[in-house]
């Protein structure tokens, strides 16, 4: 692994009495796509408004490309492409205004990538902000955000608004592209369909902790879902080694655990059971595993 | 419903009924060992504070839809009642809270007072205002009509309140003494049953434009999704420049012109045409005539109140916020600040000129009332007083004047930043000071003749330290968050001492003689110099304090 730009250490932040980020640690390099995912209210986007320096770490440190953003904003966002949630943008402006504007901030913007992508995605040039819907909005965003090649690209819930063509054609392509020029990506996202399809990392925040984090493969890898069929019937879900959450009910149970397989055998086994098939998890079972409700979940 | 609306309007509700009864009873006990006349006035502006609040609609309400005309309680479209009964109870609520909030202070400054406080007769006409102002808020689709609406309504009723009170002229007074009360605000039954007319047309016309709301045959208010900061988007796109692109710096300077430089400059001039037409307008209907130059009062305040909210502050349903867009622009915080209050100073300047000028043009149109004179006399104490003055202190006084409306802009911008950052604490320091102020207002009454300078004279031993000391708290700040660098603090130097000199040279034009004078007031008198500085940290770490929260 390369160079880290972003660092991240035990970064804290409450909001009142609400806990929004708990000892958070986040590091990431160079060439990366880092995909952040979580529930509502996990603190996804308070993580990634602390690297554009809009929010103050309480404790801890924050660091992109080594400086303070809160104390170096220039240094720090001269070399970000920001696209924020609320997608807010002045709405009195015009679409080429906008490009306009934010050229003047950027020496590295690329007009004819600008162009291009203002055409991929059909936008009006003479257009005001305001006049545009949430997906033109978001697509107006993120060509300010990526036209200028910025070293870090930062999106808070990209796909919100935008259609399901745009979604997967283009802003895959997007985050791709910026990857393979060497430049680091992180999005966070509710979509984990999305987030297993462009990632490289994962991070997964709950309460506002970090409870997952690694190379999507790794991660994958480490968890499993598999189906196990017992000779007596169970009313309740058994208690099995490294299972994280059951389904299912008398004989048959479908279970994601982690942990080596043989030991999940062993368990099994040791019940009175067999396991009649096994595969990786997908990262919707991983994350529904650990932070999914209305499920019958064992303790891990 | 009654209790959602409760729920918003509670608040606002209570700070009505504080406002009037705090007001009320502080106006009577200061002059309560005062002679009978002047007791008998205070009751007079105690029965004006009660009734003030209720001239005004309901914020908390205006909040729901971004202030916008049409129905504020558009998320009960989707409720399985009747428009109705939709537009009954919140009008009967808002027509009942108003007139059972000036009950209650009348009642009890009637009970403390001994004044014959009017209750029933007042109340009514109170609610009848109130359901007027709903009605026409919640029907009007367009600004321009719904302020029109209001405002005739509002004048209208403050036409029949000095008829009725003005019944009886006494010569040499004002012609509503406490005593005449109870003859006064005896309403005939015509009154009361032209207000349940008021009343009835007011529902009907608000039920079948939200109705119209309801089923899309009218735009529904909507709160807007990004609040825009204040300006409206015609003046804004009034005019169309391109955005250069050949350094930050210069976007930003055209973002600001555009976004708020521009339509503040547009307005101010809109404005100091608009003074001579009302002038010329109201020439042949005396008492419009009279009022005239009221216009041009408020023409100035208008501009001044552009001038507010330079780092463009955001409101939505209550909350304040920054522009994250801003924010997150690679830009110094402290050349942001800089160059908001500069484009904003710049504007706001020629704009108040612009109606000053105005003013003083249009006088020639003016041929009678009280209003006009005043205004001459102001003018003529102004045109005497900058005759006097020598080339060099002219230029002073253009200093100072230029160098204190951008330190006004940039500490009135700071002092919006803070209270979106800490809305509580700076709550309770204004209650503080307000508090402090109501003190010395009753140590004035008790202090009776012993003269104003008594209670006022030690505030200089706190001001002045004050100053000082911000200004030193100010700039460690600066220095240590890393938002100033040392070449745009010895900019800012320089132009408090520019601001400096030139506030001693209009101190000597003025006949203040410092070198006589006690040290203590030398320093009171010489502080203000140091407001650009203070204003010149203030203005950065306040950005700085809403740009990373």
């Amino acid at each position: 692994m390369g160079q880290f730009i972003v660092d991240v250490n035990d970064l804290s932040r409450s909001f009142g009495r609400k806990t929004a980020l708990d000892g958070v640690c986040f590091r990431a390099a160079v060439g990366q796509v880092y995909g952040l995912v979580g529930a509502n209210g996990a603190g996804k986007t308070t993580l990634l408004k602390h690297l554009l320096g809009l929010l103050r770490a309480q404790s801890g440190s924050v660091r992109v490309f080594g400086l303070d953003p809160v104390r170096d904003p220039v240094g720090v966002l001269s070399r970000v492409g920001y696209l924020s949630e609320e997608r807010e943008l002045p709405e009195w402006m015009r679409v080429d205004e906008l490009m306009r504007y934010t050229q003047a901030y950027h020496p590295t913007w690329d007009a004819s990538y600008a162009r291009e992508l203002i055409e991929m995605f059909g936008l009006d040039p003479s257009k005001k902000i305001k006049e545009l819907s949430k997906g033109m909005r978001a697509q107006a965003g993120l060509v300010a955000a990526v036209a200028h090649r910025p070293e870090l690209l930062i999106l808070d819930e990209p796909s919100s608004g935008l259609d399901a063509v745009v979604r997967r054609d283009i802003l895959d392509a997007i985050v791709r592209t910026v990857a393979d020029d060497g430049r680091t990506v992180i999005f966070s996202s509710h979509l984990l369909e999305e987030v297993e399809r462009m990632s490289d990392h994962v991070t997964m925040l709950q309460d506002g902790r970090v409870t997952l984090s690694g190379e999507l493969d790794d991660v994958r890898r480490g968890y499993h879902r598999t189906r196990v069929r017992f000779v007596e019937s169970f009313d309740h879900p058994p208690v099995i080694d490294a299972a994280l959450v059951m389904e299912g009910g008398g004989r048959t149970w479908s279970v994601i655990h982690n942990g080596s397989l043989e030991q999940f055998h062993r368990s099994v086994l040791a019940l009175g059971g067999e396991v009649v098939e096994s595969r990786d998890a997908t990262l919707e079972e991983i994350f529904l595993a650990r932070a999914g409700r209305n499920r019958q979940v064992v303790a891990a | 419903m009654l209790w959602e609306i409760w729920r918003v309007t509670r608040v606002e509700a209570a700070w009505r009924l504080a406002l009037g009864i705090v007001g009320g009873l502080a106006v009577l006990a200061v002059f309560s060992s005062q002679r009978e006349v002047i007791k008998d006035f205070s009751a007079a502006i105690a029965l004006i504070l009660i009734v003030l609040p209720h001239f005004v609609g309901w914020l908390s309400l205006a909040k729901l839809n971004s202030g916008r005309p049409g129905f504020p309680l558009y998320l009960l479209y989707t409720r399985p009642v009747r428009t109705a009964v939709l537009v009954a109870v919140p009008m009967a609520y808002l027509t009942a809270l108003p007139a059972a909030i000036y009950l209650v202070s009348a009642l009890l400054l009637r009970v403390t007072s001994g004044y014959p406080f009017p209750l029933l007769p007042a109340a009514a006409w109170i609610a009848a205002l109130n359901l007027v102002v709903a009605a026409t808020n919640w029907s009007a689709r367009n600004r321009a009509i719904q302020m029109l609406g209001v405002m005739f309504a509002t004048s209208a009723w403050l036409v029949l309140a000095i008829h009725r009170l003005t019944a009886v002229e006494i010569p040499g007074s004002y012609d509503w003494p406490p005593h005449l009360w109870p003859t006064l605000f005896d309403f005939p039954l015509t009154d009361y049953a032209l207000i349940g007319a008021i009343g009835l047309a007011s529902f009907g016309v608000a039920v079948a434009s939200v109705a119209r709301q309801r089923h899309g045959d009218a735009p529904a208010a909507m709160p807007r999704t990004v609040d825009f900061p204040g300006f409206p988007e015609d003046v804004v796109n009034l005019f169309r420049f391109p955005c250069p692109t050949s350094s930050a710096t210069r976007a930003q300077l055209w973002f600001e012109m555009k976004s708020s430089g521009l339509p503040v400059l547009t307005m101010g001039l809109g404005l100091a045409i608009s003074i001579p037409l009302v002038f010329a307008i109201t020439r042949p209907i005396g008492f419009a005539h009279d009022y005239a130059p009221s216009w041009a009062g408020l023409c100035m305040l208008f501009v001044l109140m552009f001038g507010v909210n330079a780092f463009g502050i955001r409101w939505r349903q209550g909350r304040a916020f920054a522009s994250a867009f801003e924010a997150t622009q690679p830009y110094g915080t402290a050349r942001l600040a800089g160059l908001k209050v500069l484009v904003r100073s710049v504007c706001v300047l020629p704009a108040m000129i612009a109606v000053g000028l105005s003013v003083w043009a249009s006088l020639s149109f003016i041929a009678v009332g009280k209003g006009a004179e005043y205004l001459r006399s102001w003018l003529h104490v102004i045109e005497d007083a900058v005759q006097t003055l020598t080339d060099y202190q002219q230029v002073a006084l253009a200093v100072v004047a230029s160098i204190g409306v951008a330190v006004m802009i940039a500490l009135i911008a700071a002092i919006m930043a803070l209270a979106a950052r800490y809305p509580r604490p700076l709550n309770i320091a204004t209650s503080l000071y307000l508090l402090s102020w109501g003190l010395v207002l009753v140590l004035l009454a008790l202090a009776g003749r012993r003269g104003i300078g008594l209670l006022f004279g030690p505030t200089r031993f706190i001001d002045a330290p004050a100053i000082v000391l911000a200004t030193v708290y100010l700039s460690w700040r600066v220095f240590s968050e890393r938002l100033l660098t040392l070449r745009s603090a010895c900019g800012a130097v320089l132009v408090s001492a520019a601001f400096g000199a030139a506030w001693i040279t209009v101190l000597r034009a003025a006949g203040v003689q410092l070198a006589g004078a006690p040290t203590m007031d030398a320093v009171w008198m010489l502080s203000p110099a140091l407001l650009p500085l203070i204003a010149s940290f203030l203005a950065p770490w306040s950005l700085s304090r809403i740009r990373h929260v």
